[in-house]
């Protein structure tokens, strides 16, 4: 437990604690109040669909439309635990501690996760995630609060910076992650989506951009696979 | 807003954010062997994950809130770039590219 809550003060933890600042900072600048902010971090401990619903509530889209939105975007997480599941389980199988470490699965307890468990022995594994992940939360419920309690303060060049944290850490991030044509494409047709729909409401931006940009990716990349082929 | 009074905040979160993001863990791991890493349903989910959260970036960068409102599109955008360009260069770091976006933005801001 505590060699994982070690592996947490890390590099990825401080570009986690960086990108809760910014998350904290976009809580403020929507006028979203702060214990449910932190909750979020806590409850949903995803930073895409944390800022899919922020950003959603405070366009005035319709909370179904919010809830399928990032629905959608959560779907990711379901091949990163089953991924990650046979690592973090011992020899017999216990649903209940599974469905507990499946909740700290997210994008740096997975990448931390797949590249350090490995080479632990079997029966530490399920200590080291439970370290791991409470470490990285905490470390995040600490970010989203200064990033809070930094907007309020700051002069407003800062405020502007600390609320750009969120997009540019994001689409670096994706630019990392874009290893074939579909992700490059599903990237591209998201980003351009946004002024193309901005207009819209209901959620019907995000519908658009995010289900139609991402199934026309879907669709191209296999035809040049095939084509390929 | 809706979400002024924390109580109602609160509900939304775990009915809107915590359920909607959880029930795919407990799925993964209930019942996720069946969907395989590379099959069409896989590739179908990340293009529309990856795009889906694009999305939200590219508004969060075109129609923008709070103290951003005031800049140009052009340092919005410049930023961006800036970032991505010195990720690329600086040994794909990730920190480097953010630095780079802000001091750009900073800039940007400064003489503006």
């Amino acid at each position: 437990m505590l060699s994982g809550a070690r592996a947490a003060l890390s590099v990825p933890g401080l570009v986690l604690f960086a990108s809760y600042l910014g998350f904290g900072g976009l809580l403020f600048g929507m006028g979203f109040p702060l214990l449910p902010g932190l909750l979020s971090t806590l409850l949903i401990w995803a930073l895409p669909a944390q800022v899919i619903l922020v950003g959603g509530l405070a366009s005035g889209t319709a909370l179904p439309a919010i809830a399928l939105a990032v629905g959608l975007s959560s779907i990711r997480l379901l091949p990163m635990v089953v991924a990650i599941a046979p690592y973090v389980r011992g020899r017999r199988r216990n649903t209940w501690a599974e469905l507990l470490c499946a909740h700290y699965v997210a994008m740096t307890v997975w990448v931390e996760g797949s590249r350090l468990l490995p080479h632990l022995p079997a029966e530490g594994r399920l200590a080291f995630t439970l370290g791991l992940g409470n470490g990285l939360i905490g470390i995040s419920l600490c970010g989203t609060l200064v990033g809070y309690l930094l907007a309020g303060e700051l002069p407003l060049p800062l405020a502007a910076a600390l609320l750009f944290l969120t997009p540019a850490s994001f689409t670096i991030l994706m630019v990392r992650g874009s290893r074939t044509a579909l992700d490059w494409l599903a990237l591209g047709f998201g980003l351009a989506s946004a002024p193309l729909v901005a207009g819209l409401g209901g959620g019907m931006d995000l519908m658009i951009g995010g289900v139609g940009g991402g199934t026309l990716a879907y669709l191209i990349a296999r035809w040049l696979r095939r084509r390929a082929a | 807003m809706i979400y002024d009074n924390a109580w109602v905040a609160a509900a939304i979160v775990i009915f809107v954010g915590f359920l909607p993001t959880e029930i795919w863990r407990w799925l993964a791991v209930l019942a996720g062997r069946r969907v395989e890493e590379g099959s069409e349903l896989f590739l179908w989910i990340k293009g529309v994950a990856t795009a889906l959260l694009a999305a939200v970036v590219g508004r969060l960068v075109f129609v923008p809130t709070g103290p951003l409102v005031d800049l140009p599109l052009s340092i919005r955008l410049g930023a961006i770039a800036a970032g991505v360009v010195a990720f690329l260069l600086v040994r794909r770091s990730v920190l480097a590219g953010v630095v780079m976006a802000e001091l750009v933005l900073l800039a940007g801001i400064w003489w503006g």
